[in-house]
Order: C-alpha cells, then sequence, then structure tokens
C-alpha cells in the first residue's frame, strides 16, 4: 500500500511512528513539532486507534512525558515522544536514565531556534544536547535526515534501531524539516521487507529471549526467582564508585560492539572534488544542491547518524580534500565533531561556516565553495 | 478486625527474604509501611502483576525489598514512570512509593496532574516531614518552627497537606492518610487501595506518616519519637479517608 | 522545467500561508514535483508572514531560497521584508487594496490587483480574496495547467463544498478573475 503523498513533515513523522508498530505516545505540545501530537490524539482516539491499543498522553510537561515515555518503555510497550529546543532540554533529565538502563525510547527532535525560549523556527543547535546531553557519556543513537522521505524512513528505523540495540535513539530534525510539506512515499515497512524488531518488557515479563542482564548493566538489575516465578529489580541510584564504573564500562562495550553497525553517512558529488563540503540535515539538502550549482568542484560528507559519527568514512572522504567547508546552523557543534575525527587525518585548511539558528541556502554555500580564494 | 497471629505479623510472603535485614535505620518508619503494602499484597495475591516504582530518597531503599518487579526511578519522578507503566501495560497494578520531598515539592507537578487525569496508578507517600536521606533539609511538610538543616532558626509557616490537595483536585480518587503506629489500619488502606487499582477506578493516593528518629534527632528517645509523630504530626495531618 | 521559485507575503490573517500551499498541493496533483514551508513564528494575527514555494520537474529538498521567480505582496509593510527577493526578472503581484506605494517597485512593471475591493464589491464576498490572489499567480507559474489546477482545487475544498456548494461556483469565479487580470 505504498502511496504517494503530499504532507507536512510533521504528519509524515506520525505516520513513520505508527507504521513503525509504536502504540504508544507521550508528549507535550511545543512548536515546531506540535502536529505529531495533534495527529497521535486523533488517531488514538478513533476507533481503529482504540481497538490497536493506541495511547496517547498529553503530559504536564516534557518532564513528565518523558518520564512516562520511559516507563511505558520499561512496561514493553513501543512508544515514542516528540519535542524540541526547551522541551528537550527538560527531557534529557528522562533520556539520561534511559541511557543508564539502556531503555529504548524513541524521541523526534525538531530543532527550533536556540539558546532558551529564543525562536520557534529553526536551527541546529540541538546536536550537543541530542547526542550528549544529560550527565552521562553519550551513548544514545541520533539519526539526522535531510528531507522528507528520510523522515519517514528514519521515523521507521529509528524504532527498530532502538529496541534491536537498546540505547535511546533519537531522529533530530528541525522546524523546516518539520513545517514543510512535500512529496512523500508512505508505505508499509513489512511490504519493503523491513521486519519490526519486537519489543520485550522490562517490568513484568514472562519470557525473556535473553537474560535482562545481558542488557540493562549488571551492578542495576537484580534478579530472584520465587516459586518458579521471575522477580526483577532494577536500581538507578548506586552505592560505590566502582559500581558506577562498571554500569559504564558495561555501556561502553555494548556501544563498541555495534556503532559500526549503525553508523550511516551519504556522499555526493564527483569523488575527485578538491573542496569537501560536510554538512547534515537539512542543511545537506542546501549543500547537495550547492554540489550541482557549483559544478564539479566540490562533493558532499553528509552523516547521516551524528551518534555513532561515521568517523571512518569521513576519514576516507578527507583523503584528497585541499579544502574542507563545514557548514551548520549553529556554532560548531558540527564542526567539533569533524575536527575531532580529523584530528591527525588531513592537512586540509577548515572554513568553518556558523549560521546559528538561521537557514543556510544552497546558494551561500554555493559563494562558499566558489568564492573562496584557490588553496 | 481479628488480631494477627505473630507469624502473621513477622513477614509478608512477597518479602525478599536475601534482602534482609532491610537498610534502613533503626527506628525507621519505611519498614512499617512496606509491610503493610506487602500483607495487603499478599492478600489480594496480586504479587506477580505489581510494578512497583520507588522514588530517590529514603524510598530507594525499597528497590529490592520484595520479589515484586521494582523499578529504582529518578528524582521526584515516579509518579509519571508509573503512569507510563500503567499506560502501556493496562494488566499491571501499578504502584508509586514516595517521600513528602518526591511527592510535594521536585515530583509535585507530575503528582497533580496524575491525579486530574484520574491516572490508575496507586501512589504512596511516606511523609516524614523532611528530607532524609540527603541529611535532614526542610520539606514541604515540615512543620512551623521545625529546625531542619535548612531552616536553621525554624521553618516558616506553611506546609503541604497532600491528601486534601488531591481530594480537592480529583472528587473520584481513593485518598486517606495513615500512620506507622496503626499497623492494622495501614493494611486495611493498602488493601483498599490496591483493590482499587486493580479494578481500573482510578487513581488511588495514600499517605503515610511516618518517623525519621535519625533527622529527628530521637533515634535513642522512642518516647519523643512517639510524642512528634502522634502529636504534632497527626494533629496537623489528620488522619483516616478523605 | 526549472524549479519555479514562489515568494509571497502579507499580513497575519490574509491567508497569506494557505495560498502557498494550496498552489503546492495543486501542484502536486496535477503531476508536479512540489515544496511549501511557511515562515512560522509565534505571531498568528497581527505580523507579517512569509510563505515560500517551489514547484518544477524536480524539486530539491532545501525548502528556502535567495531569490524568487514570482513575488507576491498582500499589504504595504511586506514589501520590505520580502524586497531582497527580487532580481532582474521576477514576476511581481501587488495587492494593491492595501499596497499603494510602489515607489520600490517600479523597474519590476507590478500587476496590481485590488483583490480586496473586487472580493467586496464584485463577489460580495471578501473570503475570496485569495481565490483572486491565486488566480492570478497561476496564470504566471509555468507548467500549471489552469483546468487541472481548478479541478485540484475542487479537491482541497471538498469537504466545504460539500458543506456549502454554491462556494464552489463562487471560488471558481473569483479564481478565474483573478486569472485574468494577471
Amino acid at each position: 500500500m505504498s502511496e504517494k503523498r503530499f504532507l507536512m513533515g510533521n504528519e509524515i513523522l506520525a505516520l513513520a511512528a505508527r507504521a513503525a508498530g509504536a502504540t504508544g505516545m507521550y508528549g507535550y505540545p511545543i512548536t515546531p513539532g506540535s502536529e505529531i501530537l495533534l495527529w497521535w490524539a486523533k488517531e488514538a482516539g478513533s476507533e481503529k486507534g482504540k481497538k490497536d491499543g493506541m495511547v496517547f498522553v498529553q503530559a504536564e510537561d516534557e518532564i513528565g512525558a518523558s518520564f512516562m515515555l520511559l516507563g511505558a518503555v520499561l512496561s514493553g510497550q513501543k512508544a515514542f515522544t516528540a519535542t524540541a529546543g526547551p522541551g528537550n532540554v527538560l527531557m534529557q533529565d528522562a533520556f539520561s536514565m534511559c541511557e543508564a538502563m539502556r531503555l529504548p525510547v524513541v524521541a523526534y527532535i525538531n530543532q527550533r531556534g536556540g539558546p532558551s525560549t529564543s525562536t520557534v523556527i529553526y536551527s541546529q543547535s540541538e546536536v550537543n544536547l541530542t547526542a550528549f546531553g544529560g550527565n552521562g557519556n553519550g551513548y544514545r543513537i541520533v539519526y539526522a535526515p535531510s528531507n522528507l522521505q528520510e523522515l519517514y524512513d528514519y521515523g521507521i528505523k529509528a524504532f527498530n534501531t532502538a529496541w534491536k540495540y537498546r540505547f535511546p535513539t533519537f531522529l533530530l530534525g528541525d522546524g523546516y524539516q518539520a513545517k514543510m510539506m512535500g512529496e512523500v512515499d508512505i508505505y508499509d515497512p513489512h511490504e519493503r521487507g523491513v521486519a519490526l524488531v519486537p519489543t520485550e518488557k522490562y517490568l513484568l515479563e514472562e519470557k525473556r529471549d535473553r537474560p535482562i542482564d545481558q542488557v540493562v548493566p549488571t551492578p542495576e538489575v537484580h534478579i530472584r526467582n520465587q516459586d518458579g516465578v521471575e522477580y526483577s529489580c532494577y536500581r538507578n541510584c548506586l552505592n560505590l564508585e566502582e559500581e558506577t564504573l562498571q554500569v559504564n564500562m558495561e555501556i561502553k562495550h555494548a556501544w563498541d560492539k555495534v556503532a559500526h553497525e549503525i553508523e550511516e553517512h551519504e556522499t555526493y558529488g564527483d569523488p575527485h572534488a578538491e573542496i569537501l563540503v560536510v554538512a547534515f540535515g537539512i542543511v545537506g539538502a542546501a549543500a547537495k544542491q550547492a554540489i550541482d550549482q557549483a559544478g564539479g568542484k566540490a562533493r558532499l560528507f553528509r552523516p547521516i547518524t551524528l551518534r555513532p559519527f561515521p568517523a571512518k568514512a569521513l576519514r576516507a572522504a578527507s583523503k584528497g580534500a585541499k579544502r574542507i567547508i563545514v557548514a551548520e546552523s549553529a556554532i560548531g557543534q558540527l564542526s567539533r565533531l569533524v575536527k575531532e575525527e580529523l584530528y591527525g587525518v588531513t592537512d586540509a585548511p577548515m572554513v568553518e561556516y556558523h549560521r546559528p539558528s538561521i537557514g543556510i541556502s544552497a546558494e551561500e554555500i554555493t559563494r562558499l565553495i566558489t568564492e573562496l580564494p584557490e588553496v | 478486625m481479628s488480631h494477627p497471629s505473630a507469624a502473621q505479623l513477622a513477614f509478608p510472603k512477597c518479602v525478599r527474604v536475601e534482602s534482609k535485614p532491610h537498610l534502613f535505620c533503626p527506628g525507621c518508619g519505611h519498614p512499617e509501611v512496606l509491610k503493610a503494602f506487602g500483607f495487603a499484597v499478599d492478600e489480594l495475591g496480586i504479587q506477580k502483576r505489581l510494578a512497583f516504582g520507588v522514588d530517590i530518597g529514603c524510598s530507594l531503599l525499597a528497590f529490592d525489598f520484595f520479589n515484586i518487579d521494582t523499578i529504582e526511578t529518578h528524582h521526584g519522578r515516579t509518579v509519571p514512570v508509573m503512569v507510563g507503566v500503567k499506560r502501556g501495560n493496562p494488566h499491571a497494578i501499578s504502584v508509586a512509593y514516595v517521600g513528602d520531598g518526591g511527592a510535594y515539592a521536585i515530583g509535585m507537578g507530575s503528582l497533580l496532574n496524575a491525579a486530574i487525569r484520574n491516572e490508575n496508578v496507586f501512589v504512596i507517600v511516606v511523609n516524614n516531614a523532611v528530607y532524609a536521606m540527603t541529611g535532614g533539609q526542610e520539606a514541604p511538610t515540615t512543620l512551623p518552627g521545625t529546625k531542619t538543616i535548612t531552616t536553621p532558626y525554624g521553618a516558616d509557616n506553611h506546609y503541604v497537606k497532600g491528601p486534601d490537595l488531591i481530594r480537592h483536585l480529583n472528587p473520584t480518587a481513593w485518598v486517606a492518610r495513615g500512620i506507622t503506629t496503626r499497623q492494622l489500619e495501614l493494611r486495611a488502606y493498602m488493601k483498599e487501595a490496591l483493590a482499587f487499582v486493580k479494578e481500573n477506578r482510578g487513581f488511588a493516593f495514600l499517605e503515610v506518616l511516618s518517623p525519621c528518629t535519625l533527622n529527628w534527632g530521637t533515634i535513642d528517645k522512642p518516647n519523643e519519637t512517639f510524642e512528634i509523630l502522634e502529636h504534632k504530626m497527626a494533629k496537623v495531618y489528620t488522619l483516616g479517608r478523605f | 522545467m526549472d524549479t519555479f521559485k514562489i515568494v509571497i507575503c502579507g499580513e497575519g490573517g490574509q491567508g497569506v500561508q494557505s495560498i502557498a500551499k494550496i498552489i503546492a498541493i495543486a501542484a502536486f496533483e496535477q503531476g508536479k514535483k512540489a515544496v511549501y514551508v511557511p515562515y512560522f513564528s509565534t505571531e498568528k494575527r497581527g505580523g507579517v508572514t512569509e510563505a515560500y514555494a517551489q514547484i518544477g520537474d524536480v524539486v530539491p529538498s532545501y525548502p528556502k531560497f535567495e531569490k524568487a521567480d514570482l513575488w507576491v505582496v498582500l499589504s504595504q509593510r511586506a514589501v520590505d521584508r520580502i524586497y531582497g527577493f527580487l532580481k532582474d526578472d521576477t514576476h511581481v503581484i501587488v495587492n494593491s487594496y492595501l499596497v499603494k506605494d510602489l515607489s520600490k517597485l517600479g523597474r519590476w512593471h507590478p500587476r496590481e490587483i485590488d483583490a480586496g475591493k473586487i472580493a467586496k464589491e464584485e463577489f460580495k464576498k471578501p473570503r475570496v480574496f485569495n481565490m483572486i490572489i491565486m488566480g492570478a499567480m497561476v496564470k504566471l507559474i509555468p507548467g500549471l495547467d489552469r483546468n487541472k489546477f481548478e479541478a485540484a482545487l475542487d479537491h482541497v475544498f471538498a469537504s466545504k463544498y460539500a458543506k456549502d456548494p454554491s462556494l464552489k461556483e463562487l471560488n471558481r469565479k473569483a479564481f478565474e478573475k483573478g486569472y485574468a487580470l494577471a
């Protein structure tokens, strides 16, 4: 039942979660993502939604929404939230706990202006927050789609990744992608051969495929049998530094084992072009246009996962580049990731084009490519 | 109610024997509250359906008190977590176990809104009128004039009455306040409240007045503990169903 | 065809977003590629609002642009707001009901359409203001078939037309009026 439709980004995300088999949405209204809530409110209350056990809760705030989401995931529900800006800030409290306990929450983030309330419109300044927010070490998966079709594709994929690998998983969009309307192919993932990863309860599970202490760090989980029933008790408050060390190292090891499977990127343009443009999300889309406009002078590296960052692929792409341009609607959040991975790998000078909380047009990037003095 | 036998008074069946002796201080009220809860669980035969959430603060020490699926959550976030558990798994009987700080200060927004939405969860608030785990700071329940480490000159005149507030917000909720010194009454409340949420009748809320001998400075003065609990606290925080 | 870029600006409540959105949807419905994005902010009414649409055979994913092929202003203060989008060969439409000062726009030979007056006096329905503007815009967008566009409008407004069938004829006439004026 593949169907070309003309939809707004937020509607596409709402449909993606539904197509991924999610049955729970816990949210709090915030521009530019509120239409995701509206869609779920309507769908969950419909006859079909009720029959399918869909749940929608408009919480008291983003703290409440994110902890409800966490609770729903503990109960084995495929569930998600959607937020932006200051809401993303508040939700870090819950996301941090999800990181600690390996709870596969899914959140669709549509970046808006920052810092603080700022504009409701657009930015790329929630990279640090989404990838590394909280008081942990950033063991979360962050997809950065660059067009409406990818909102749908990665909106579905986020759930599979979350439940397969058991890390909090984010789709990092922005206000432009959330509010723009365009053509999108809406399909049933089964018909594309995409199997949906099943969920498992953390609490009140009767039959587990693998022991829960192979997922949740061992110091945090205490399992006992009584009369043939297994009871799981989880702790989030540890007594000893050594226990906390162990929790962190177990999370790290689990991450290191699978990160390379999760990493994704896209390259575009003539692989021999001497200028390498690095951009993500909607700026990546503008950069693609710029690559076309600049006629073979430049090529694009677009990280699709900002976390884990496709480091190996970026290093390979940097080979032969005489200049690297990093363009982002923030100050140095992307270029910091790029520099970290390219340290010692390339001598090419880097031009950092930072336009915090404002769009970057294809024409701007074209000028960067064509008007900078020759290296 | 007939008087229970000595064996019945000892331990509920759902208690996790391996985790005893428990981690609470001598004279602490938590074990009394948990015992009443455990007996009610046994009587209703719901051990396998329970999801038990405990807050950060002294309540976190209950994380492996029972053979009951338990999640130790985060400061003040137990109510929304247990709301999520129930919403995600309607078959679960979802209980939030929280201190007065977690319920009435850092978690107040979530608590009140769960009551307003009439969520099918049972919230137990253990009220000892102080932040105990963190060393005795003022709580929203600290009574006027009481000296704590953050009210060295005595607390001000304002304090929160949880059950009154919940009743005001939700006319159909199950609401009561008990006290640790009346174990049988507490057990009856626990059973009623658990049956209420088991039948999905909406929000259930029980506050329990409970001593903190350590922070009250009465660890070796049981008479004084009782004096504060039974006379000072219970006088202001009225007992019974609301 | 090359991607055709449209910017429209006016006061909140004038239907700026609806016009751009409907044009994009109608273009999609007749087999074109299209993308629309609002300049959305906290103001709903009482502020200046902008909308961007692109129509063509291959439309890029980036929803904004620097220079427009069709530039439409519905109020006086909109002129300054989107002035920077003008290039040498931009088509300009102004709602002359509210845009009185054309001194900055002379070299683009703006098509002055008094949509407010026509809606009120000729159609006795201020709400068809949008349709008149849309009709004028569609005439200037290459590759859009007028009849197919009107069929798409019928689709977009299907539920409204079901409630009030007279609206369909009214809209159609207003659209055609705008089309003729451009």
